[in-house]
């Protein structure tokens, strides 16, 4: 994405403090854009406003919350493991997720391998579980290096894997999802599936970083 | 041959995870919003490959747009190839909005 939004000055103040805008806008000719669009949608009958808000809702309610869920119900039951990374769509669907129109395929990593996900042509994510990828995830430096250099990017990200570790990257695309399993760290063996789902972040997800044990 | 998009492989620069982080602003929900829409069951007027048809038909340009704005001029596209409204519409509606827009922002 490129950084000319951020080069506008955001939240300027009153003399009294109080912030009279709180959010980035985009230039004028793009906000434009949006708006004509939007309203002539709206005037059309094709989407009203209430449909726009819902799903802003809807988006703001997905992060890692969801994927931290399922990760963690993996680990301790292993039913359940089998069947997400065998028919990835039907098992999160007992999570109330609906991947639909797109397939979802769940790589386990292991301590032989470990996986990681990048869209090379666009910005392909499970945002059904998810939510919206990361900015670095639809950059082009993220989408170029990663299949060619993935444990230079990895070391950007602070993840170091053994040289005798196999990395797999997995390029999604419009029809395949991606989900990495993580894998479970040492010293939990007692732990509830909350306590957990709680360790469980978003970039270990995608597989970037992994999950460090407790105390570590 | 390669199209704009085809990014993988190529060389490129660092990835910084604190920097490259950005929470998407409203505008930008409100895109991404509209193409969640336009992609639902309930609509079905318009696909990821649709979506991405028009991004790459940027060519060099792909590049200069940001992220949301390549997807925003997508569904204006799709939705004028499809007919759901006209480009005298779109053009009569930005004149209309782009006025309210300027007086919004000058505070006036």
């Amino acid at each position: 994405m490129s950084d000319h939004h951020h080069d506008l000055v955001h939240a300027t103040h009153t003399h009294d403090g109080k912030p009279i805008q709180n959010d980035d806008r985009p230039p004028i000719e793009a906000e434009t854009l949006e708006t004509a669009v939007r309203e002539l949608l709206m005037e059309k009958g094709v989407i009203s406003a209430d449909e726009v808000r819902q799903a802003i809702e809807m988006m703001d309610s997905r992060g890692t919350d969801l994927g931290a869920k399922i990760v963690a119900r993996a680990w301790v039951d292993d039913d359940f493991k089998q069947r997400l990374l065998s028919e990835g769509d039907a098992a999160v669907r007992e999570f109330g997720v609906d991947m639909r129109p797109t397939e979802l395929c769940v790589v386990e990593n292991t301590a032989e391998v470990h996986n990681m996900v990048v869209c090379t042509l666009c910005s392909c994510y499970p945002r059904a579980i998810l939510g919206i990828p990361p900015a670095w995830y639809k950059r082009r430096d993220y989408r170029a290096r990663a299949v060619r250099e993935p444990r230079s990017i990895l070391a950007e990200f602070g993840t170091a894997i053994p040289e005798q570790k196999q990395v797999r990257v997995h390029d999604s695309n419009a029809d395949l999802r991606y989900l990495v399993l993580p894998q479970r760290p040492a010293g939990t063996d007692d732990w509830s599936e909350e306590q957990l789902a709680a360790l469980v972040s978003r970039d270990s997800m995608i597989g970037v970083a992994d999950i460090r044990s407790p105390g570590e | 041959m390669r199209g704009p998009q085809d990014l993988g492989g190529l060389p490129a620069g660092p990835v910084d995870p604190v920097v490259h982080e950005h929470d998407p602003t409203h505008w930008e929900k409100r895109i991404d919003a509209m193409m969640m829409l336009l992609f639902d069951p309930k609509r079905r007027l318009a696909r990821v490959d649709e979506s991405r048809r028009m991004q790459e038909a940027l060519g060099e340009d792909y590049h200069k747009y940001p992220y949301y704005e390549r997807w925003l001029q997508a569904i204006s596209w799709l939705m004028l190839e499809k007919g759901v409204f006209s480009q005298e519409e779109l053009d009569e509606k930005q004149r209309e909005v782009r006025a309210r827009l300027e007086a919004e922002r000058s505070g006036t």
